[in-house]
């Protein structure tokens, strides 16, 4: 009966501990005091069975959304907030901050772009190894702030490179070019 | 005397009138037959009726799946847009600024 009971306290222990740094970290993206300022407000949530179920409606045909579908099979959740405010000074740029220390220990800044006169992104991987198991965008314009949350094994070349894609224009080219 | 005699009389034998046993097994099964033909009738009702509720039911949520998975679809699109024009922002951003210092070297 003791060699039972320890078994299966073995068993518990073994499988939490392959299977809590394999799990996607799931971060509070909820910001209510934003929602109400904002102007307009883009609230996406896919956990892993929408996701199976979005990807059954994507085209096998259509390469874009080809693209889609293969880059999420591998994910468990995607999840966005993107608030538009009609002028500047609506949020707090500590929100950046607060996102952030919500990061584990596994978690590495990969890409931080500062800019006066364009947006600011921090993108932060989740990284296991030499695989990206999560990413989490911060995206913060003088009007606009966004926050990308993403779970599961993901290509960023392959991201990026749908950039422009579904008859949206380049947004940032465009921005550029301004 | 009166009395024992009406009793008689009043209580003799008396055989029922030819063909009545065949009257009444007759009718019996008329009976039966209506009785059983209603149940069926019923039963035929009951079932189209369950039928039509399930196919019904089964269309109603058929509708509900592939509008929830249309939703999901355009969902996970917008949200793949959004990530990829911010990492490809970044990558952007990134190259530019590894050409300016090339060139300066």
């Amino acid at each position: 009966m003791r060699k039972l009971i320890l078994n299966a306290a073995l068993t518990l222990a073994l499988t939490l501990v392959v299977a809590l740094p394999a799990s996607a970290q799931q971060l509070n993206l909820d910001f209510p005091d934003l929602e109400e300022r904002a102007e307009e407000v883009v609230d996406v949530t896919l956990d892993a069975s929408m996701l199976r179920m979005a990807a059954k409606f994507l085209s096998n045909t259509d390469p874009e959304e080809k693209a889609i579908r293969d880059l999420a099979n591998g994910l468990q959740g995607i999840y966005v907030r993107s608030y538009d405010f009609g002028k500047e000074g609506q949020y707090d740029r500590k929100l950046i901050d607060r996102v952030k220390s919500q990061l584990g220990p596994t978690w590495k800044p990969i890409v931080t772009v500062r800019s006066r006169k364009k947006e600011n992104v921090n993108i932060m991987a989740d990284m296991r190894g030499e695989q990206i198991v999560g990413l989490v965008i911060i995206a913060a314009e003088p009007t606009e702030f966004t926050i990308v949350n993403i779970h599961g094994k993901i290509d960023m070349d392959r991201l990026a490179a749908l950039e422009g894609h579904f008859g949206v224009p380049n947004i940032t080219t465009e921005k550029d070019h301004d | 005397m009166n009395l024992e005699d009406d009793l008689k009389r009043a209580l003799h034998r008396e055989s029922p009138a030819p063909g009545f046993a065949g009257r009444v097994l007759q009718r019996i099964e008329r009976e039966e037959a209506h009785a059983h033909r209603r149940p069926i009738w019923w039963r035929a009702v009951a079932a189209s009726v369950t039928l039509t509720a399930l196919i019904g039911g089964w269309a109603a949520h058929s509708i509900h799946e592939h509008r929830e998975g249309e939703r999901a679809k355009e969902q996970l699109i917008l949200a793949m847009r959004i990530a990829g024009e911010k990492v490809h922002y970044a990558q952007q951003e990134v190259r530019e600024i590894g050409s300016n210092a090339t060139k300066e070297k």
